[in-house]
Parts: C-alpha cells; sequence; structure tokens
C-alpha cells in the first residue's frame, strides 16, 4: 500500500473542510439585516446628511413631550377651527340671535365614547374656559396640544403616536420630526374612520 | 482624423449637444470612403459614441436627433459601471428623448445614497382598513403603465388569524373595513439577502447601499428569472409599451426608479428612490389615511421605524426562506 502523499491527504479532508467554511459562512452570514440594525446605535444627524429637508412648516407646534429623549413638532388645530376664538361668541354678553347654536354648532354630532359611556360635550369643553380644553384633572389645554386631551383615555395610542407607530409623519422621513395631530386624522366628535369605497382595485397578477 | 477628433470630445465629457450639432454638420460636409467610415465606426463603437450616427451613418439610421440620441443610449453602460459624468450624459439624453418623443419636460436625477441610511419599512396590521390610497398614489408617483394597469402594491382581505396573503382575498371591492377583517398590503420588501438580484444574468437588479433593489431597467433583458426567483411576487414585467398620459406623468424621476420603462423591461417597487433619497417618504406611505404605513432609517436609532422594531410585536413574511427582507409588519 501506497502512504498518502500531501496532495492526496489533502484531498481526503477537503469535505471536512468545506464544510466547516461553508458553516463558517453561515454562521457570519446569520442575523442579517436586525444584527445590523442592533449595531447600529450612533446617532444620525439627518439635518446635516440629507441635502434636501425641509424648513419647519408655518403651522406647527412644538409637542410638549420628548421624543426618544429629542423634540418633535405636530400640526395646529386652532388655526383650522371655524371661528376660533370661542370666547368671541361664548363671553358675558347676551346672544341675541334666534337659533345662535343650532347655526353656529348644529353640523356636530357627538360620536365618542359608546353606547354606554358616552361623552357630552362638557366632557372635553367646560363653560369657564371657552378657549381651551380642559382634563378630567383639571389641566387647560391649549386646542393646539390636543394630543394630550385625548391621551387621558387613549394613552396606549398616545405613547405609540410619541414614539411614531400611531399616527404618520408629515411628507418628510428626514429633518425636523413633524407629525399629524390627533385632530388632523380624527373628528375629535366622531373618531372612528367610516366606511367607504376603495379608492381602486387589485389587478390579478400577470405573470 | 475627424473620428479621433470625435472620440476625444467624447473623453473630455463635453456634453454640449449644439457643439455635437454643429460638429456633424461640418462631417456631413465631408465626402467619406469606405475605409474611413470603418474605422470611425470601430471607433465609435470603442467610445460609445455617436460619431457614425453624425458622421456617415446619417443616411443609414436616419439625421433626425431622436435616433442619434437612441443610438448613443445603446451604447452606455451598466448604471453601477458608469462615472458621475457618463450618468449626467444619458440622463441629459432622456430628458431629452422625453421632449422629443412626448414634448414632456422632465426632471431626472441620479441622486446617489446617503451614507449610515438604510432604509425599512413597517406595516400595521391593526390600522390599515383597505382604501388603497396607497395604491394610486403608487400608480401616479410611479408612472406605472395604465394599459395594463401595473400595481406594485396590493392589499388583501384576510380573515383573522390569517397570516399569509396567499389565503386571503386579493380582489375585494366593496366598502372596507369589513367587520372581522383585517388588510395586509404586500410589496417589494427589498429583502438583504434577495433572491431576485441572485437569479438575475445580466447583472440588471442589484441591492443599493441604503438598502434599496433597484433595476437598471436598460439592461435588463425581460428574462424574468426575476421574477421566478421571488417568493413575493414583488416584481413586474412589462408585456406592453407602458403608456401614461402626459399630463398624468411625474415629471421629477430617478434614473433608478420612476423613469418611463420600455417594453419587454422588468420594474417593481424602489422605495420611491426619487422621494425618499431626497428626505421625503416614499408616496404610498404619504398617501395613507390611516398611518399604517411607516418608513424610515434603520440605522437611525432616533427613527420611528426602530421605535416600531423595538416595541411592537413584529413578524416578516415567509422568514425562514433567509430572504431577510426589510418590510415587517406589526399590530398595535
Ligand atoms: S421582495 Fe422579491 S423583488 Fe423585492 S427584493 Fe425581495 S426577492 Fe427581490
Ligand atoms: S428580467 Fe431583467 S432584471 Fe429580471 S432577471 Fe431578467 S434581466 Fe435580470
Amino acid at each position: 500500500m501506497k502512504t498518502p502523499t500531501l496532495k492526496s491527504y489533502f484531498f481526503r479532508i477537503l469535505p471536512a473542510l468545506l464544510l466547516i467554511l461553508s458553516g463558517l459562512q453561515v454562521y457570519a452570514g446569520q442575523g442579517g439585516v436586525v444584527a445590523t440594525i442592533k449595531k447600529a446605535t450612533a446617532p444620525f444627524n439627518d439635518e446635516e446628511r440629507v441635502a434636501s429637508v425641509p424648513l419647519l412648516p408655518g403651522d406647527t407646534v412644538l409637542v410638549k413631550t420628548k421624543y426618544q429623549g429629542g423634540i418633535f413638532w405636530t400640526e395646529t388645530r386652532k388655526d383650522k377651527v371655524e371661528r376660533f376664538k370661542c370666547s368671541q361668541c361664548h363671553n358675558n354678553k347676551d346672544v341675541t340671535i334666534a337659533g345662535a347654536a343650532e347655526m353656529a354648532h348644529g353640523d356636530i354630532t357627538s360620536v365618542h365614547g359608546g353606547k354606554q359611556k358616552p361623552l357630552s360635550c362638557f366632557t372635553c369643553h367646560k363653560k369657564d374656559e371657552r378657549d381651551f380644553l380642559v382634563t378630567e384633572k383639571g389641566l387647560k389645554v391649549d386646542m393646539d396640544h390636543s394630543y394630550r386631551m385625548c391621551g387621558q383615555c387613549h394613552f396606549r395610542q398616545q405613547k405609540d403616536w410619541v414614539g411614531g407607530a400611531h399616527g404618520k409623519r408629515v411628507s418628510f422621513w428626514a429633518g425636523k420630526r413633524v407629525v399629524k395631530n390627533c385632530t388632523s386624522c380624527h373628528d375629535p366628535h366622531s373618531p372612528l374612520f367610516e366606511k367607504r369605497w376603495p379608492r381602486t382595485y387589485s389587478r390579478p397578477l400577470v405573470k | 482624423m475627424d473620428g479621433t477628433k470625435q472620440g476625444n470630445n467624447m473623453d473630455s465629457r463635453q456634453n454640449n449637444d449644439c457643439l455635437k450639432q454643429k460638429e456633424s454638420n461640418q462631417l456631413q460636409g465631408k465626402q467619406c470612403g469606405r475605409r474611413e467610415f470603418l474605422s470611425r465606426a470601430l471607433k465609435a463603437a470603442a467610445v460609445g459614441s455617436a460619431a457614425m450616427v453624425s458622421g456617415c451613418g446619417t443616411g443609414l439610421l436616419g439625421s433626425s436627433e431622436e435616433s442619434a440620441l437612441k443610438w448613443q443610449e445603446y451604447f452606455k453602460k451598466n448604471y453601477r459601471l458608469m462615472t458621475p459624468e457618463e450618468k449626467d450624459e444619458t440622463i441629459a439624453r432622456l430628458e431629452r428623448l422625453a421632449k422629443l418623443r412626448k414634448g414632456v419636460d422632465i426632471q431626472m436625477s441620479s441622486t446617489e445614497p446617503v451614507e449610515d441610511v438604510l432604509f425599512g419599512y413597517a406595516f400595521n396590521l391593526t390600522r390599515c382598513e383597505g382604501f388603497m390610497e396607497c395604491v394610486a398614489a403608487c400608480v401616479k408617483e410611479n408612472n406605472l403603465d395604465r394599459k395594463s394597469q401595473t400595481q406594485y402594491i396590493r392589499i388583501f382581505e384576510m380573515e383573522p388569524g390569517e397570516m399569509t396573503p396567499e389565503s386571503g382575498n386579493g380582489k375585494y371591492f366593496h366598502k372596507v373595513p369589513v367587520e372581522n377583517h383585517f388588510y395586509m398590503g404586500v410589496q417589494c420588501f427589498h429583502c438583504e439577502n434577495a433572491p431576485c438580484i441572485k437569479a438575475c444574468p445580466t447583472k440588471a437588479t442589484w441591492r443599493e447601499p441604503d438598502g434599496i433593489v433597484v433595476v437598471d431597467y436598460d439592461w435588463c433583458i425581460g428574462c424574468r428569472y426575476c421574477m421566478a426567483a421571488c417568493p413575493y411576487y414583488g416584481r413586474r414585467f412589462n408585456w406592453n409599451e407602458p403608456q401614461v398620459p402626459v399630463k398624468e406623468m411625474t415629471k421629477k424621476q430617478h434614473y433608478l426608479g420612476n423613469r418611463m420603462r420600455a417594453k419587454g423591461q422588468m420594474e417593481k417597487c424602489t422605495f420611491c428612490v426619487q422621494r425618499s433619497r431626497a428626505g421625503r417618504l416614499p408616496a404610498c406611505v404619504e398617501a395613507c389615511p390611516t398611518g399604517a404605513r411607516v418608513f424610515g432609517n434603520l440605522l437611525d436609532p432616533k427613527s420611528e421605524i426602530r421605535f416600531v422594531l423595538k416595541h411592537k410585536k413584529v413578524f416578516r413574511l415567509k422568514e425562514e426562506l433567509g430572504t431577510d427582507p426589510k418590510f415587517w409588519y406589526f399590530i398595535d
């Protein structure tokens, strides 16, 4: 019998070598994008890095809650409320026009809070604080910061909203974080979205 | 010699249409021998230029500016091999061609990826109500063919407990949302380990450094291998010449994104590369009325997408295949 030369020896262990190599490769490939994400902890300054980040839009306010240690903005509400300020009518003077309440607020139907515990106007609006909202604890809330009002009951949604899992950013992923306010999407008086026809329909795939 | 002269011009990348026009006029006035023609043609092919067209080939191929541009387009390289100057040149040609063919002024860009950006997407199954605003916005933004009604996004109406769109209803058309159903959107997931890329014989499709999987439409030979390889039905093929009414066309285009494709070319969602690289949200995200779509930089620890991945229950489709998609589903 011939003694194995170096070359034939190499060929004998080749399958084992290949196995180890492929194993190593699988090991190195493990984790994929999730591992990449976990490793990325350095802050990313998008305002510096992305060339065309926008200026802050005019109709925004700084949110009074911190977002992952940073700050963010939300869309205003007061400028979208017809006839704000409320105290223009709701003041000490008597209202002389007949049917004024119906004329001013007849379009509002309150569908909020479910059948067992429907909300009334006075859950959020108070007689002696016409231009503000008032929380259950008696805290005065500016209408631009309506998220503080909604967050009393919908605290889970509020937490997600602050983080970015509920609601949506306005137009840009980069630059200053501007998100929609609760009232940008939900009518505070009947916040559920109505059923409607979809905008289009799916086409079957052509392969 | 004229050919050399023009070759040098091409090398110095003088992208000046007037100059070329003038030169070609000069060349046309000259007598061309067969030998001269051939050697010039060879050089032309070597530099991938239009020397032949603007020289003696005019009679052969028609003298119009359009066919000259088309000819030059044939000789361009794969996008990944182009120098910045070559990219600018082909963009100038494509803009001009769009003007000549359709009379439309487009602005095309080749914006490069931003360093330390890796795009990721999350889809909120609890929030989506099946309104399909995203589908319509995508068709508009990406200049998808109106004739065959190509759509990148599909929305499935799902029974509770179902987890794969295969068992969902992709053909619903009634008022939504329907009680006790949820809606699931599917599009290209921009896999980190994308099988479609491996399948392509011409290297016409690849993953950009910011994670977007793109197609160089002009390098695609239409073999549809990638389509067969994609486990998510993320790709769309142009069986006919795509048709988009000029007044509906999105004029801001990207070479790898929503520029006009041709018959026989593969296309797919590009996370709206023309928008996302400029810091904007993809059209589908912007159009969604329920905020079910979250988009952002996976490498930014403060991004919303990172918040979702950290604090929500997330899953990906067919994770066991190892395609490593950058598209997560989550529930509230
Ligand atoms: S979803 Fe399909 S087309 Fe998109 S990257 Fe993955 S394999 Fe490719
Ligand atoms: S269809 Fe185009 S992109 Fe897809 S594999 Fe074939 S050449 Fe590549």
